[in-house]
């Protein structure tokens, strides 16, 4: 006997500020994914407007430093990120037969902190100047004396209050796939992109809390005066490097992994075969999570840690590329002998395996130590790194976006708009990336805001701001295509693509706020291929039909970030002289950040004290609950 | 209590069979013994600092297998998936320490 509550029903603003439906977040994750990866897209432009001749004098060197740094920062923390939490939240729930993810209000809190760290980090282009020690904010550069500002402080607070959402969402994904696969499905039969954020989540856990640290520490040197990085107090500026890599290795893979995911989910789909090599694909993935916590190093070849220790790193790092050979292989098997169907999201897909195996390739490369002195902070590190990041990452969300999002609004994407996009952005990639190799070999520096002419890097750099500008033009197909699939009306079939393997598939698009009417049961890898080869056009039920178990919308996860966010601009400024003595007395007692924590406890104390058991869809419900956008 | 909520009820104690207090006690005990052994070594005295370090540090790990083992149930079945993350995050951020900590400061 089910009982009902009674549950508050928001509508407009208040539903999306109180939702905890994993259809939902996703969607928030992918808007202010988008907002922060066009702002990033347009610092890159105007970095690369900034190159495109010599002794060009558009931009000051302090406002390149400043868009260089923010640029990397942004995209990575804030724009890829994002775009693939929001895939994971719209597909992981769907793929393994869930009807959420295993900690609604989590997921809530887990975006609401990142979208307001993100905020507060963007806050610095209008509050006094925007951190400019690079992506990477390397002491003693980032120290107070050399970066005075509050540039640094955004970004120590703002990346702070980001992380503490990603950790929140990799946590959670975690427990939903390890708790809440539909009956039938052991580890084995798992989707590979349920495999590949399975494994990112378990890196974002072991990973992130290694950055946290370190920003903590960067803030108490910044803030309270302390001397972890500080030489004159005993402390020591390579500390910051290695906590940062620790971390930033595993990050790199974090952000490559789902894109390895999705791949593996497009290509099978669209050369109509089962994946080649599921297995290996699975132990592939784990091998290169667990590599890539051995090679952190590899970014320190030139900080002198000796030639034992840079062999060591080169050869861990070496061995990187047999797992992802592995994956690349596996992904030319798979469409071998297949029907072949080169659609945007598969153009992506293929399009991504050449370009990102020259990532890998050059990669290699910079992980020979003695040939890295010579790569070391040229250009041909940022050619290789765009190639893995936009060629490898990029890429596959891309693809993804296009494959997933008749499953997420219910209109599918246009074919002619999509091709434009791929092949305007593919060109546009490899002009503005290809030719960086070369910048690098002959000697151009990294965040150099200009050079001088006649040193043979004129043209070269003509031609990766013209690439630039064809990337920009695709991401605007790209929006243009999104803007015309919302003016045609909802209503394209389960199973768009007639090839879909896996249970997403199986449910409306978009599925209804309860995602399954009844639990699928699971018989084999591929359960819904499976299912449609033996005959049947739906998946066998697990349970019979009754009441549905659904979390209660709560606006505490929003109160509680808004709390943090305030806590961190009181923490930032505590030792701030400002023109009105309230504004002093407010932030140098501490008022501020006192304040903004105990909006944060309080909430915390609300969500304690008072139980919330959630609602109840009943059966007679289901056929009118259709799961209505905004 | 409703008969959903009380089959509910069995079925859980179902799945975690009580094993008695008897398992617990002794394990209580063994914690409280390890920590009064630890403050014995202290408060004596008179000994070698290293010796003593190293009991402390013995007496630790002993202690962390008391408490994960029983208090955090890794001895029951069904906790493979916390035994392998708590291994796999004990060897990540051990390498890291290790190695970047003997670097800096060889």
């Amino acid at each position: 006997m089910a009982h009902a509550h009674s549950v508050k029903r928001y509508k407009g603003l208040m539903d999306w500020l109180t939702t905890v439906d994993h259809k939902k977040i996703a969607i928030l994750y992918l808007l202010s994914g988008g907002l922060f990866f066009a702002i990033g897209g347009f610092e890159a432009i105007l970095i690369r407007l900034q190159l495109i001749k010599p002794m060009n004098d558009m931009l000051e060197a302090q406002t390149f430093n400043e868009l260089i740094t923010m640029h990397g920062t942004t995209m990575i923390f804030l724009g890829v990120m994002p775009i693939v939490f929001a895939l994971m939240n719209a597909i992981i729930p769907l793929q393994i037969g869930a009807r959420d993810v295993a900690f609604p209000f989590l997921n809530s809190l887990g975006f609401w902190t990142f979208l307001f760290g993100g905020i507060l980090l963007n806050l610095s282009w209008v509050m006094g100047g925007a951190p400019d020690a690079g992506w990477t904010s390397y002491t003693p550069l980032s120290s107070t004396m050399y970066s005075p500002s509050h540039g640094v402080d955004f970004y120590t607070v703002g990346l702070q209050i980001a992380g503490l959402g990603t950790l929140i969402g990799g946590l959670n994904f975690l427990a939903t796939i390890i708790t809440m696969r539909a009956p039938g499905m052991s580890y084995m039969r798992m989707p590979m992109f349920t495999w590949a954020s399975f494994v990112t989540s378990a890196m974002i856990l072991f990973a992130f809390p290694a950055i946290t640290v370190g920003l903590v520490l960067l803030t108490f040197d910044r803030v309270l005066g302390a001397n972890f990085f500080n030489v004159d107090g005993g402390g020591n500026p390579v500390l910051w490097q290695h906590i940062f890599w620790i971390f930033g290795h595993p990050e790199v893979y974090i952000l490559i992994l789902p894109a390895f995911g999705i791949i593996s989910e497009v290509i099978p789909t669209f050369a109509r075969k089962r994946l080649f090599g599921y297995s290996s694909m699975v132990f592939a993935t784990i091998l290169i999570a667990f590599l890539g916590f051995m090679v952190w190093a590899h970014h320190m070849f030139t900080t002198g840690l000796g030639p034992v220790a840079n062999a060591l790193f080169s050869i861990s790092t070496m061995l990187i590329a047999v797992p992802t050979g592995i994956k690349i292989f596996n992904w030319l098997f798979t469409m071998w002998g297949g029907q072949v169907k080169f659609n945007t999201a598969n153009l992506f897909a293929v399009g991504f395996i050449p370009t990102f195996t020259m990532g890998g390739v050059t990669g290699v490369m910079l992980a020979s130590a003695p040939a890295d002195f010579q790569f070391h902070d040229t250009y041909f590190v940022v050619a290789h790194f765009h190639y893995v990041i936009v060629g490898g990452m990029v890429f596959g969300l891309l693809s993804g976006l296009h494959y997933w999002w008749p499953k997420m609004f219910g209109r599918v994407l246009n074919e002619t708009l999509g091709k434009w996009t791929f092949w305007t952005f593919a060109i546009g990639f490899h002009m503005t990336f290809f030719v960086q190799h070369f910048l690098g070999l002959m000697g151009m520096q990294r965040r150099v805001f200009t050079y001088l002419p006649n040193q043979g890097f004129d043209t070269m750099n003509l031609v990766s701001t013209v690439g630039a500008f064809l990337m920009g033009v695709g991401i605007i197909f790209f929006t243009i295509n999104i803007i015309k699939s919302f003016m045609q009306p909802k209503g394209c079939a389960n199973d768009p693509w007639e090839d879909g393997r896996t249970l997403e598939w199986t449910i409306p698009s978009p599925p209804p706020e309860y995602n399954f009417k009844q639990i699928p049961l699971v018989r084999g890898l591929d359960a819904y291929w499976k299912e449609k080869a033996a005959g049947n056009t739906e998946m066998t039920p697990a349970e019979p039909i009754g009441p549905i178990h659904m979390p209660s919308p709560t606006i505490i996860p929003f109160v509680m970030s808004v709390g943090i966010f305030i806590a961190g601009l009181g923490l930032m400024f505590s030792g701030e002289e400002f023109s009105s003595s309230f504004m002093s007395f407010i932030f140098n007692n501490w008022i501020v950040c006192g304040l903004g924590l105990l909006i944060t406890f309080g909430s915390m104390l609300m969500r304690s004290l008072f139980d919330d058991h959630g609602w109840h869809i009943e059966p007679e419900e289901f056929e009118e609950e259709g799961y209505k956008h905004g | 209590m409703t008969v959903d909520e009380q089959n509910k009820h069995q079925l859980v104690n179902q799945r975690h069979r009580h094993e008695g207090p008897q398992k617990h006690i002794v394990a209580f005990i063994f914690s409280i013994v390890l920590t009064l052994i630890a403050f014995a070594a202290v408060g004596a005295g008179g000994v070698n600092p290293a010796f003593t370090i190293i009991i402390l540090l013995v007496m630790a790990v002993l202690q962390v297998f008391v408490q994960m083992g029983y208090w955090m149930h890794l001895k029951d079945k069904g906790h493979m998936i916390p035994i392998i993350f708590m291994l796999g995050g004990f060897f990540v951020a051990g390498t890291a320490i290790i190695t970047a900590l003997s670097w800096m400061w060889w």
